[in-house]
C-alpha cells in the first residue's frame, strides 16, 4: 500500500497541497479528477520523488518503508513509476533502445513488439528515434508501452491520455488493463470523464486537498455539476456543498 | 592495396580502427577507394576509376591529393585511415580533395593513435567542391587512454554553387586530450553546408572548437553546431561563427556543453556578422547540467543516474 500521510507543498508561498493524506491499496486502479492547477500533478511529482518537488512536509510510506529520503532511483527500485503529462524526448535515442533502457531490460524484440502492439504501434517504429521526429501522440504511446515493459508496482500515469486522439480510449484502456492484470497499482491524473471510467476509485482534488471520494461516476458526476465550469478554483470553501452528492 | 612489407603494421591500425568503429576488411576491396597512413608512409592505398590519388612524404607525415572527376558518384565511402603506433612524435597530414561538377562522394576517416603518451597529429584539410557536387565528410577519432595526444584538425571548404557538404567531427569514445578543431566553410551561391563537432571529455582533456559559415553567395545556408560533454576537470572553449554576406542567405549555429563534474571549465561564444540586409542568421547555445526531466524519466524507469547520463549522452553523441 502507498499511503500519503499529512503532505504539505508551497511554492514561491503559495500552498499547493493542504495536508494530504491518502491511500492507494495495491492492484487498485485510482483516477484523480480536478481542474488544472488544483495539485494532481504536484502529487504526481511528490509521490516520484522529483528533484523539484523535494521540499515537502509529511511522510509517505510504500508498505512499511518510508520514502521521504530516497531519490528518484531508489523509489523506482521499489516499484514505483512515473509517465509524465507531456514525455520528454531524447535525441539520438531509438524506441528499441528507449524501451529497453539502453539494454538494461533485457527485453526480447516479441516482448518489445508486443508492448508496441498494445499503444497502437508497429514493430517499424523500433528503429526510430524518440526525439522530435515522433509527433506527440506517437511519444506518448512510446511512454505507455515503456510502463508496460517496466511492469510497475505503482504507476502514476498523468493525463494518459493528453496528446493522443479522442479515438484511442480503448488503446488507453487496454494498457490500463494489462497493468492490472499485471498487479500494478494504477493512479490516473485526469479530468477526463472517460478516462477516470475505467478506475476503481475516484478522487476529486481541488485547492490542493481532497474535496471528494468514491465511485468514477460518483465523482464524474460531483465534477460535472460542480467544477465543470468552476469560477472559484482552489477555493472549495466557497462552496456550499459538502459530501451530498459523493462521499 | 596494402604494401606487403607493411602488412603487420596494417594488422595492428586496423585492430584499433575497427575498435574505433570501422571496418578494415573495407581496405582490402577493389571497389572501394581507401588510403592508409601510418606515421609518415602510406602502407596501402586503392582507387577506383573516375578517382585520382595521389600521396607523397613529408618530413613527418604525408600529403594526399583525392579528386573525383566530373560526373563521377563515387558509390561506396572512400575510406581514410591515419594511424600512428608509437607513444611519441608528430604527425602531419596534408589532404587536398576535389570534387568536379556534379560529382558525388561521401568519405569516412578513422585516426587512430592508440598508444600516444607525447604525441601531436596536425590534419590540414583543403575541400574544393565544383557546381552541384555532394560531399560528406565523417572524421572518427580514436586516441589512447593516457590523454598524451594532441590533435589539431583544420578544414577549409569552399563550395561552389549548389554544391552540398557536410562534415562531422567526432570524438566519443576514447580520452580527448588536447584538441583543436577548426572548420571553415565559404560558400557560393545556392551552396549549402552543415558542419558539426560531437566530443566526449574527461579527466583534464582540453577541446577548442571553431566553427565558421561563411555565407558569400545568394541563398547559400549552412548549419554549425557543436556537443560537448564536459566531465571531471575538463576544458572547452567553442566559438561557433557565421557571416551572412549575400542575399537570402541564412544561417544557423548551434552549441551544446552539458557539464557533470565539480571542476569542469567550459565556454561557448556565439558570433553573427551580417553584410547583407536580406541575410538571417540565428543562433542557440547552452551550458549546463544535463536536462534534469531527462534524467528523472529514465531514472523513474529504475536506471541509476550515472547509467542515464550514460544513455542521453551516447544518444546526443551519436
Amino acid at each position: 500500500m502507498l499511503a500519503l500521510k499529512r503532505i504539505r507543498y508551497e511554492k514561491s508561498e503559495r500552498v499547493i497541497l493542504r495536508n494530504m493524506t491518502i491511500e492507494f491499496e495495491d492492484g487498485k486502479i485510482y483516477a484523480m479528477l480536478g481542474n488544472n492547477g488544483v495539485g494532481k500533478s504536484t502529487l504526481a511529482g511528490i509521490i516520484m520523488g522529483l528533484e523539484n518537488y523535494r521540499e515537502h512536509t509529511g511522510e509517505l510510506y510504500l508498505d512499511d518503508i518510508s520514502l521521504k529520503d530516497l531519490g528518484v532511483f531508489e523509489r523506482a527500485k521499489l516499484g514505483i513509476t512515473l509517465a509524465l503529462q507531456e514525455p520528454v524526448r531524447f535525441e539520438g535515442i531509438t524506441i528499441d533502445e528507449y524501451l529497453n533502457l539502453g539494454g538494461k531490460l533485457r527485453l526480447s524484440q516479441d516482448e518489445i513488439a508486443e508492448a508496441l502492439k498494445l499503444v497502437g504501434l508497429s514493430k517499424e517504429y523500433l528503429g526510430r528515434y524518440v526525439d522530435s521526429t515522433l509527433s506527440g501522440g506517437e511519444r506518448k504511446r512510446v511512454e505507455l508501452a515503456s510502463i508496460v515493459l517496466i511492469k510497475p508496482k505503482i504507476v502514476i500515469l498523468d493525463e494518459p491520455d493528453s496528446g493522443i486522439d479522442i479515438m484511442s480510449n480503448e488503446m488507453i484502456k487496454a494498457v490500463v488493463g494489462k497493468l492490472k492484470k499485471a498487479g500494478s497499482t494504477v493512479i490516473m491524473i485526469t479530468h477526463r470523464e472517460e478516462i477516470a471510467m475505467m478506475a476503481d476509485e475516484a478522487y476529486l482534488m481541488c485547492g490542493g486537498r481532497l474535496l471528494a471520494s468514491g465511485t468514477p461516476q460518483e465523482i464524474v458526476a460531483f465534477y460535472k455539476k460542480l467544477c465543470d465550469s468552476c469560477d472559484h478554483i482552489n477555493k472549495p470553501e466557497s462552496e456550499k456543498i459538502r459530501g451530498g452528492e459523493a462521499k | 592495396m596494402i604494401e606487403s612489407n607493411y602488412q603487420r603494421e596494417f594488422e595492428k591500425i586496423a585492430e584499433y580502427y575497427e575498435k574505433s568503429g570501422g571496418d578494415a576488411s573495407r581496405f582490402l576491396r577493389r571497389d572501394i577507394v581507401s588510403i592508409i597512413v601510418s606515421g609518415d608512409k602510406v602502407i596501402g592505398r586503392n582507387t577506383v576509376e573516375g578517382v585520382e590519388l595521389k600521396a607523397k612524404g613529408l618530413e613527418n607525415g604525408v600529403e594526399i591529393w583525392l579528386e573525383v572527376k566530373d560526373g563521377i558518384q563515387v558509390e561506396n565511402p572512400i575510406h581514410l585511415c591515419t594511424g600512428y603506433l608509437k607513444p611519441e612524435g608528430t604527425q602531419l597530414v596534408l589532404i587536398h580533395t576535389k570534387l568536379g561538377k556534379a560529382a558525388k562522394a561521401n568519405f569516412l576517416s578513422h585516426c587512430v593513435f592508440p598508444n600516444g603518451k607525447e604525441f601531436t597529429h596536425r590534419m590540414i584539410s583543403d575541400i574544393e567542391l565544383s557546381e552541384s557536387a555532394k560531399m560528406s565528410y565523417e572524421d572518427v577519432h580514436f586516441h589512447s587512454k593516457d590523454g598524451g595526444v594532441t590533435v589539431e584538425a583544420i578544414y577549409n571548404a569552399h563550395l561552389g554553387e549548389k554544391s552540398v557538404f557536410r562534415n562531422t567531427f567526432h570524438l566519443t569514445k576514447t580520452r580527448v586530450g588536447k584538441l583543436k578543431v577548426e572548420m571553415k566553410v565559404n560558400l557560393d551561391k545556392e551552396a549549402v553546408a552543415e558542419i558539426e563537432s560531437k566530443v566526449y571529455e574527461k579527466q583534464d582533456d582540453y577541446v577548442e572548437i571553431i566553427e565558421e559559415l561563411n555565407l558569400n553567395g545568394e541563398r547559400s545556408s549552412g548549419i554549425a553546431k557543436s556537443v560537448v560533454f564536459a566531465t571531471d576537470s575538463s576544458k572547452a572553449r567553442i566559438i561557433n561563427r557565421a557571416y551572412g554576406n549575400a542575399p537570402y542567405a541564412r544561417g544557423h549555429i548551434e552549441c551544446k556543453e552539458i557539464v557533470k563534474g565539480g571542476n569542469v571549465n567550459v565556454g561557448t561564444i556565439p558570433e553573427l556578422y551580417v553584410k547583407d540586409e536580406k541575410a538571417e542568421l540565428t543562433h542557440e547555445a547552452s551550458i549546463g547540467r544535463m536536462n534534469v526531466k531527462q534524467l528523472e524519466t529514465l531514472m523513474a524507469k529504475g536506471l541509476t543516474e550515472n547509467e542515464a547520463i550514460e544513455l542521453i549522452v551516447k544518444g546526443m553523441l551519436k
